[in-house]
């Protein structure tokens, strides 16, 4: 009975440090396909001028599962029958997605802020919008890459260790 | 849905609202909607037979200050609207200073410009909204018809009216008369050079208005090109094309009538004397370049057809006042 206790600690524990390397990964995964995203938002804008509403639908659905709800949530947020401005389509669409993917909150800031002059400007103006997001996340997504690679391994030792601990201390 | 219900979800939500209740309030104003009109700082104003001031709930107001007041902000964000809140698809609107609405209601713009080298760069703030009401009425020129063919063929016809008369409304319907084959001897193929979008009403290129199935549609080209674009590229047996009157058209015209092919257009007069005083149209008129020349007016509404002259002869070949009318 003990050992079986102490066996579904171990294994709780190093589960929970598996998880937790794997939601870093995760999130450098996210933010590549943003930033993916993104830069054919800049296509569509910029050589295309297609309208936000079918650029977001049309991009949503080329994106992995997780992004695409953020895209597509914004082209029906926009063409809804409320008459959203741009800015508040792109902030309900957040917010909305907010809890289905693992961002911190410094990238949700990045994203929050594209919103500001999304639809309101000339094409030049939108396209470099764009282009200033994609640097922003780069910079996230090269700080959550670094982080995934110098500690997912340390995260899943970390929590096998701290199983062998608890059980070490309470056996 | 009636042609101006398509217009309201382009509104800003309080312009929208006030409307949607203007409608059932009064539904036979509604009905002769012609233009809806926003302006910053100013009233809510339409044109339905009558220019009216509306008030929040939609009723027609009596004093400007019971009318809903429209702001800058409001103005603004109809133009997003009108964009698909993405501005940047607008910049050729913005230069024009017109967008077309899906269902072909012109969308006229005026506010701030933006100036480089002393032309007109696009605008920069819009301050001033006038949405005019596309409106189709089928088979209204169905009585001109018989005036403005011999035999198979097209005459050089010429529509005349003082502004909101009908004048596009009517060439409209003469196109798609004669392009579809209804009330003519034969069917012709018909070009037309809607420079201002107006006639067909093309929403991204395409023609939201019934011009007939042998029409092909020039969007947005100035005349001249567009004449001689669909002379040699689409074998037109008549051109249309709305409002001439500038310099230069007189010379388009006189080298269709070289081709042999037949015209309609529209021009701004008030009666045959004016026409025949404008100093681009007075040599048309003066020299019998037009076979036709059909006025209308306003006197009993929109659409009042004052009659028809021969252009050459200059005699009277319909004169009456009487409304023209859709048939089905």
């Amino acid at each position: 009975m003990r050992i079986f206790g102490a066996l579904l600690v171990m294994a709780a524990s190093t589960a929970a440090g598996w998880i937790y390397g794997a939601l870093l990964k995760k999130r450098w995964q996210l933010l590549n396909a943003l930033i993916q995203g993104f830069q054919w938002l800049g296509t569509e804008i910029g050589y295309g001028s297609v309208p936000l509403g079918e650029a977001f639908t049309r991009i949503g659905a080329r994106l992995p599962k997780e992004v695409q709800a953020l895209f597509t949530g914004f082209a029906a947020a926009l063409n809804g029958a409320a008459g959203l401005t741009a800015d508040e389509a792109w902030q309900e669409s957040l917010t909305q997605n907010r809890d289905g993917l693992a961002l911190t909150a410094e990238d949700w800031a990045v994203l929050s802020d594209f919103g500001r002059t999304l639809g309101t400007t000339d094409r030049e103006h939108q396209v470099s919008a764009i282009r200033q997001t994609i640097a922003r996340l780069t910079h996230q997504a090269t700080e959550a890459e670094g982080e995934y690679r110098k500690n997912e391994r340390l995260y899943r030792y970390l929590g096998m260790a701290a199983g062998a601990l608890v059980v070490l201390v309470f056996y | 849905m009636s042609y101006a219900e398509q217009v309201l979800p382009f509104l800003v939500p309080k312009v929208r609202w006030a409307l949607e209740r203007f409608r059932r309030v009064a539904p036979e104003k509604w009905a002769r909607l012609e233009e809806i009109r926003l302006r910053a700082g100013q009233p809510l104003q339409v044109e339905a037979g009558a220019s009216l001031l509306v008030t929040a709930d939609g009723a027609p107001a009596v004093r400007p200050d019971q009318a809903l007041p429209v702001e800058a902000p409001d103005v603004l964000r109809t133009v997003q609207l009108m964009g698909g809140n993405s501005l940047y698809t607008l910049e050729e609107e913005l230069r024009e200073g017109f967008i077309t609405l899906p269902g072909g209601h012109r969308v006229g713009l005026a506010g701030e410009c933006l100036v480089g080298r002393g032309t007109l760069l696009r605008l920069k703030r819009v301050t001033s909204i006038n949405i005019r009401i596309a409106r189709q009425l089928k088979g209204i020129g169905r009585r001109l018809l018989p005036y403005l063919t011999i035999g198979d063929r097209p005459l050089r016809t010429i529509i005349i009216s003082p502004p909101q008369a009908g004048k596009t409304t009517l060439l409209r319907d003469l196109v798609r008369s004669f392009s579809n084959g209804e009330g003519v001897p034969a069917p012709v193929k018909v070009g037309l050079v809607d420079e201002r979008g107006e006639v067909a009403g093309s929403y991204r290129g395409v023609p939201q208005l019934d011009v007939g199935m042998r029409t092909d549609v020039l969007t947005g080209c100035p005349k001249r090109e567009g004449v001689f674009l669909l002379l040699r590229s689409m074998g037109p047996q008549l051109i249309a094309t709305d409002e001439i009157g500038r310099p230069g058209d007189l010379e388009l015209i006189e080298e269709i009538l070289n081709t042999g092919v037949g015209f309609i257009a529209t021009a701004h007069a008030w009666d045959t004397k004016d026409f025949a005083r404008r100093p681009s149209l007075q040599r048309l008129w003066a020299r019998g370049l037009v076979e036709r020349v059909v006025l209308l007016s306003r006197r009993l509404g929109p659409g009042t057809l004052e009659g028809v002259w021969n252009g050459q002869t200059k005699e009277a070949l319909l004169a009456e006042g009487q409304r023209l009318e859709a048939k089905r």
